[in-house]
């Protein structure tokens, strides 16, 4: 009796199977290890002692740490609620006002210019930000001293008064042309009678924008808003270039505080702590943001 | 007939390949190797003192080795110190590289037994005998990672320290005269203020500022003080009376304007350009800046050791060590004896490196020999008292926190100290 093939329901798993094996290699199994080694003790070489809840104790008692997520806010504020506000006023300018008295030329090169930020390596964008930020000889000091606004010259990247204010505006700029191009993508498929409707009754550009415009993008501002919360969250790049972490901790945010915990301190047990902790915030929040932008999506 | 359900299946055989993948590149224990390959790796720029000298090593390791293939792979600093750990737990292995001292770093190596022990060696080649006992500090590990005592890991080809570098023509424009004392160096500092200059150059973002705090600790502590502080000999208290006149003189230095209060936030590099473009009349910093300072400062420049001090910033440099992973540690032990031999320090004392055995009438450029001269000067008096940040993995960064908070007034040296004592507490081995 021969035997019979093994038959799938549906063939196409096969095909999942590399998919899966590299998103395993590449994502789960070092996630695994890292929650395994949050619980241990161990500097990156020979073998880990186990230290149960130990690690968590000292995160919760670390005013460090605390301070990093505080820090984090702020990067929230930076990178998603700012650029997201910002962003979809000059969508709906490119689009609405540019866009119809200019030409779309003009739009796509105004939209392609807000994303050039998002283009260049942050590395890039990191060093020549601190060469304009320096306190001697930076750009924006010299231009404050040029029109007679010498008193407000500061030391933006080195005081801890105005570090992370600092590092907030490079990112707010680094960030902005995401949500420029994702919404003004999302205002292409807003029905233009919409508009002609509201033209008709009287509306001005802000009521318009008010009534027509944010409640037909809503979507994408779920989607931009979750994206760039995320990435704030997870903000690294920026912090170590420009600030890392410094001065006197001001700028100090959790994946830094991770990474210099895991390879400064080679303390991999706690660097893994961290990691942990940050990961499940941020699986936390991307399932709340999903769960309620389809909750508001079945309402529409 | 087999019956398989699927998502198991699919699940079983993706788990099964992502452990195959990642099980990749375990340890096989250091194989035996076939005595025909050398593989090296350094992180020294090949225009550096290190670079040039160990380049005639190699060249010299080939002709007194003949069918043997020297594979040198050239790395970055910050490679090796992130990846070391992994690459000596493997079968990649070099049989020689540099490698940081202290005990953060090749001392945690040793601790974990991922180096050779070289003592065998030493006796048997007499490295023992180049070497001063300062230097050989960074070279010994005992059981617990700490330098000092124990076996030897590491042989060091050079040494560090740190000193005043001066601009001459600034000086003399200026009408001030180099200091002798530390009294002298303080009115040095106070006259360049005065013309409107802020004498000091400074990187509170990374180890300069914290190489201040320290070298004003140290014109009041000694050898014992050191010991406590760095081998944990005893307790080391940042509320004695070295480490308080060091962050209330730091703080003081800032508010008379010796170091701009805007020096918080720049790196070294800062401070050497400062340096450099004849900006900052004085920089106190290493050895490690001489090389570039004879290539590109475009005036009368000087050196000299901190006044008044016994003791100053400096130990033996980056070791070679033996990873106990190595396939062809005979090889790599012929490789270190060649770089100690009198041809090759004489190279490094020439371009502009300290050498710990060559030979003084071999160096014919003057600058190196005042270089050399100094260092031999501090290494004899037993005044070489390593960097702040090497007793406690990650004290680095608490150091420059802290020093930042001197320098932007956003701390008391109270403050500072209290916070310097806590990191260092915690992270110090106890028993």
């Amino acid at each position: 009796m021969s035997a019979r093939p093994l038959r799938l329901r549906n063939p196409y798993a096969l095909y999942l199977i590399p998919g899966v094996i590299a998103f395993l290699a590449v994502v789960i199994v070092p996630f695994a290890m890292n929650i395994y080694f949050s619980f241990t003790h161990w500097q990156g070489v020979g073998s880990p002692t186990w230290a149960g809840l130990e690690n968590y104790r000292e995160l919760m008692k670390d005013s460090r740490f605390w301070e990093s997520f505080r820090h984090s806010v702020a990067m929230v504020l930076a990178m998603a609620v700012i650029p997201t506000a910002v962003g979809l006023v000059v969508a709906a300018a490119l689009f609405d006002f540019i866009g119809k008295h200019f030409g779309s030329k003009l739009a796509s090169v105004l939209r392609a210019c807000f994303y050039l930020p998002q283009v260049l390596p942050i590395t890039v964008a990191g060093i020549v930000w601190s060469w304009i930020l320096a306190p001697e000889n930076g750009s924006l000091n010299e231009l404050l001293k040029a029109v007679g606004l010498g008193s407000l010259q500061q030391d933006w990247l080195g005081d801890p008064k105005f570090a992370l204010y600092s590092v907030m505006a490079v990112m707010v700029w680094v960030q902005l042309g995401f949500p420029v191009v994702i919404f003004m993508a999302g205002l292409q498929r807003v029905d233009p009678s919409l508009y002609e409707a509201a033209e008709l009754d009287g509306t001005n550009w802000w009521q318009r924008f008010w009534h027509v415009t944010l409640p037909q993008i809503r979507p994408e501002i779920y989607v931009v808003m979750l994206w760039c919360t995320i990435a704030a969250l997870k903000v690294f790049g920026a912090v170590y270039v420009l600030t890392k972490g410094g001065p006197a901790d001001s700028t100090i945010v959790p994946s830094y505080f991770s990474f210099s915990t895991f390879f400064e301190k080679t303390d991999v047990g706690y660097g893994s702590a961290i990691a942990t902790v940050l990961t499940l915030i941020i699986l936390a929040l991307t399932t709340v943001g999903l769960r309620f932008q389809t909750r508001s999506e079945d309402a529409q | 007939m087999l019956k398989v359900r699927r998502p198991l299946a699919l699940a079983a055989a993706a788990l099964a390949g992502a452990m195959l993948i990642t099980s990749c590149g375990s340890s096989d224990g250091g194989a035996e190797g076939d005595g025909k390959t050398l593989k090296l790796w350094h992180y020294e720029a090949p225009n550096s003192a290190m670079g040039i000298a160990w380049n005639q090593a190699i060249e010299e390791f080939k002709k007194t080795h003949p069918g043997v293939k020297v594979e040198f792979e050239a790395k970055g600093f910050e490679q090796i110190q992130k990846t070391a750990s992994m690459v000596l737990n493997s079968s990649n292995a070099p049989d020689l590289m540099e490698y940081n001292k202290g005990n953060a770093t090749a001392g945690l190596l040793a601790k974990q037994g991922l180096l050779t022990d070289l003592t065998p060696q030493v006796t048997k080649y007499g490295w023992d005998k180049l070497l001063s006992p300062s230097v050989t500090t960074t070279s010994r590990y005992d059981a617990k990672g700490v330098m000092g005592s124990g076996n030897w890991y590491g042989i060091p080809n050079f040494g560090e320290y740190t000193m005043v570098y001066y601009n001459k023509d600034l000086f003399a424009k200026n009408g001030v005269k180099v200091p002798t004392t530390f009294n002298e160096f303080e009115q040095a500092l106070a006259a360049f203020k005065a013309k409107g200059i802020t004498p000091l150059a400074n990187g509170g973002a990374e180890y300069p500022a914290h190489q201040y705090l320290y070298q004003l600790a140290l014109t009041k502590a000694d050898r014992s003080w050191v010991d406590s502080f760095e081998l944990y000999k005893g307790k080391a208290d940042f509320h004695d009376a070295a480490w308080t006149y060091a962050a209330n003189t730091l703080s003081d230095w800032v508010k008379k304007g010796y170091i701009a209060k805007t020096s918080s936030g720049a790196k070294a590099e800062d401070a050497g350009v400062s340096f450099i473009g004849g900006k900052s009349p004085i920089f106190f910093s290493g050895s490690w800046w001489y090389g570039r300072f004879r290539d590109e400062n475009k005036f009368q420049w000087g050196s000299f050791l901190f006044p008044e001090s016994k003791m100053t910033l400096g130990s033996g440099g980056n070791l070679w060590v033996v990873p106990k992973n190595a396939k062809n540690k005979q090889l790599a032990y012929d490789f270190i004896d060649i770089t100690m031999k009198k041809g090759i320090q004489n190279t490094l004392g020439n371009n502009g490196g300290v050498p710990v055995a060559a030979e003084p009438s071999a160096i014919t450029d003057p600058s190196s020999k005042e270089l050399i001269e100094n260092f031999n000067k501090v290494s004899d008096q037993d005044g070489l008292a390593f960097y702040p940040d090497w007793p406690v993995p990650g004290f680095y960064d608490v150091l420059v926190s802290a020093t930042q908070k001197l320098i932007t007034g956003s701390g008391t040296p109270d403050q500072v100290l209290d916070e310097l004592q806590k990191a260092y507490d915690a992270g110090a081995p106890t028993s």
